[in-house]
């Protein structure tokens, strides 16, 4: 028995738009874990949030298979929904724009409990928001307070504390530090590791900064154009990572040392349109090692150690293998 | 005679507001030579943008006023200087790149002209020589000349930002400014406009001022670093000792906050509580209510700039010998 608690079978979503279908996901199979993290990391316009969104139902899925807990989640009715979101909540990148400035921190905190009717009892509710603001750190005194009134940091310390209302087991964390500023980002890091041990929550971690992920992530999936280019643990990928892009991508960050420098791979070009995308490996276009086989067949997924996947036709040749 | 370029001396910049003083830029002094470039770091609200606008003289008045100071570029007060004369230097000898690609660029004109706009101005042109310059910054900048035609929204982030660049660079200016110029890209994209800055600053001689959060931005591109914190510079070093061996308590607190890439560490070690209200700052040093090794006499005296190596220094009572600051790792 295995103790994934979710399951994506070649899970895609295609958006229609004017100028021809728009390849959000597009293929894209993984496992998480029941109490551990999958980072998924990747530059702007790859999909990694559209995929959060595509699993907690927050976008429909155009076809493959959601399987959360062992029941198969990928159509769910209005009732199946609502029971969903108890088990499932997200944490939105932007802490300025996800808050309702009209609510005060304690409205934000116990509109979930209302509309999932835990309970009416008006003492018990605010005792509950109490509990959830001490557990994110947030004093007492910011009950009554707006989300104007507050930094970027405790902002999001709110988005986390609503997100843990309903005591889900899965969330979904997009970009939730992106907004921060260093010390802050660091402090927030901590609360969501301390979180994580204290309730058994299993994160799905969607962020572009590759240092955070390695830090909080057990496994990460590395994006391209709304496929899936590499997926290995943490360690492993950072220490061995194998498919061009990875590798161009961990080379690529600006390292705060001046002893460690590494050797950079420039790559060239930019992302190109997800919108009716070429045949073959989405990455061609911009790889130094394409051939015509790349520009022509789309890669297969090929497990080169254990839990170390990568999708790409020279993996052997290019590593040595 | 130093090739000394440029001088601040004791900046002061507020912001006068019904709900207070707001007090961004609090003493600053920072020199910077011809082809160097200096890394200004700090968190949001530290005052770094503050400093680079006083510097082009753009803060927005009311409700900001530089208080006090001077800014010296190549022995002239830019603070004497009329609104004429500073018109010519902006955009000319100093020019700036700004944070937002996306709304730093004019989206009713192609970006030829806008390229071409500042070059007009300043250069002894006429408009199709103008035209043709842009079309070579364009190139310079690794964008085809032929869409010089093209407006901003038919570009990508990263080229809305060589752009920019182009802009800025367009009269080969002897400072540039570059306001967090690589935060909203993706960082394959980050590494290539970090890469194109790097050469042509060597290739014009160009000093440079580049404001960031990011010390792995510093690392790759800097040659002297200023830590600023609350509007004051709390750690000014050249790069290798910086890195080396940061001194301040707020220079270890970053560098401890940032999870690193090379090492596995179970759990970040980041600075307790939140920057300071800039209309509220604490007195003493500024930093004293969230530094670990904190003493009474933090809160009471404000700490002296003090000299800890060759071009290296702090502002804290520790290195002045005021506070034993027991614990801080000191080599």
């Amino acid at each position: 028995m295995s103790n994934n608690i979710l399951e994506v079978k070649n899970l895609k979503k295609h958006f229609d738009t004017p100028k021809g279908t728009l390849h959000a996901v597009d293929g894209v199979d993984f496992t998480i874990e029941a109490g551990k993290t999958l980072g998924v990391v990747g530059e702007s316009g790859c999909g990694k949030s559209t995929l959060g969104r595509v699993i907690l139902h927050l976008l429909d899925s155009t076809s493959g298979e959601i399987i959360y807990d062992g029941e198969n989640i990928t159509k769910v009715d209005k009732k199946q929904f609502i029971d969903l979101r108890k088990e499932m909540q997200i944490i939105f990148q932007d802490p300025f724009s996800s808050l309702d400035p009209r609510m005060t921190v304690s409205e934000i905190i116990k509109e979930p409990l209302v509309i999932h009717g835990v309970t009416k009892d008006k003492n018990e509710l605010d005792k509950r928001v109490s509990e959830l603001m001490s557990t994110v750190g947030l004093v007492d005194r910011l009950v009554n307070a707006y989300p104007h009134e507050l930094d970027g940091g405790r902002r999001q310390r709110i988005g986390i504390a609503r997100a843990l209302a309903l005591n889900p087991k899965f969330i979904v964390a997009d970009e939730p530090v992106s907004a921060l500023d260093v010390s802050i980002q660091a402090q927030v890091l901590n609360l969501m590791q301390d979180l994580q041990q204290e309730f058994g929550l299993t994160y799905m971690f969607i962020t572009h900064d590759l240092s955070v992920v390695k830090h909080i992530s057990d496994e990460i999936l590395v994006m391209y154009l709304g496929k899936m280019v590499e997926k290995a643990p943490a360690k492993e990928l950072f220490a061995n990572p194998l498919h061009p892009y990875t590798k161009a991508l961990l080379s690529a960050i600006p390292t705060p040392s001046l002893t460690k420098k590494r050797e950079r791979i420039l790559l060239k070009g930019e992302i190109v349109s997800p919108i009716e995308p070429k045949p073959g490996c989405r990455f061609a276009p911009r790889c130094p090692y394409a051939e015509e086989l790349c520009r022509t067949t789309e890669p297969e997924i090929e497990e080169v150690s254990l839990g170390h996947e990568i999708v790409c036709h020279f993996v052997k040749e290019i590593n040595k293998l | 005679m130093s090739n000394e370029f440029l001088s601040i001396e004791d900046l002061h910049i507020h912001y006068i507001t019904q709900e207070g003083t707001v007090k961004a830029v609090n003493g600053i002094d920072l020199k910077l030579n011809k082809g160097e470039t200096l890394g200004l770091v700090g968190e949001t609200g530290a005052g770094k943008t503050t400093t680079a606008l006083g510097i082009l003289r753009l803060i927005p008045n009311p409700p900001g006023k530089i208080m006090d100071g001077k800014i010296i570029l190549e022995g002239r007060n830019l603070l004497e200087l009329s609104e004429e004369e500073m018109r010519k230097i902006r955009g000319k000898k100093v020019s700036m790149i700004f944070q937002d690609p996306m709304t730093s660029l004019n989206p009713v004109m192609t970006v030829g002209e806008q390229i071409a706009e500042v070059i007009e101005i300043h250069e002894d042109v006429n408009k199709e020589e103008a035209k043709e310059k842009a079309k070579e910054m364009l190139e310079l900048v690794g964008i085809s000349g032929g869409r010089a035609g093209d407006y901003p929204h038919q570009f990508s982030g990263g080229m809305k930002q060589r752009v920019v660049i182009a802009i800025a660079l367009a009269c080969s200016p002897e400072l540039l400014i570059a306001d967090e110029p690589t935060t909203a890209l993706d960082v394959t994209i980050q590494a290539q406009v970090l890469d194109l800055m790097q050469g042509l600053k060597k290739e014009f001689n160009t000093a440079m001022i580049l404001i960031t959060h990011d010390l792995g931005v510093v690392a790759e591109a800097c040659d002297k670093v200023a830590i600023i914190y609350a509007g004051e510079i709390v750690e000014y070093a050249d790069i290798e000792s910086l890195f080396a061996s940061p001194k301040h308590p707020y220079t270890q607190g970053l560098f401890a906050s940032i999870p690193s890439l090379d090492e596995d560490v179970e759990r970040l070690n980041p600075i307790k509580g939140l920057m300071p209200e800039p209309t509220d700052l604490p007195s003493g040093c500024r930093f004293h209510p969230r530094c670990p090794y904190a003493e009474a006499k933090c809160s009471e005296m404000d700490p002296k700039s003090v000299e800890v190596g060759a071009e290296h220094r702090v502002k804290c009572l520790i290195y002045s010998g005021e506070v034993s600051g027991k614990g801080i790792e000191n080599e």
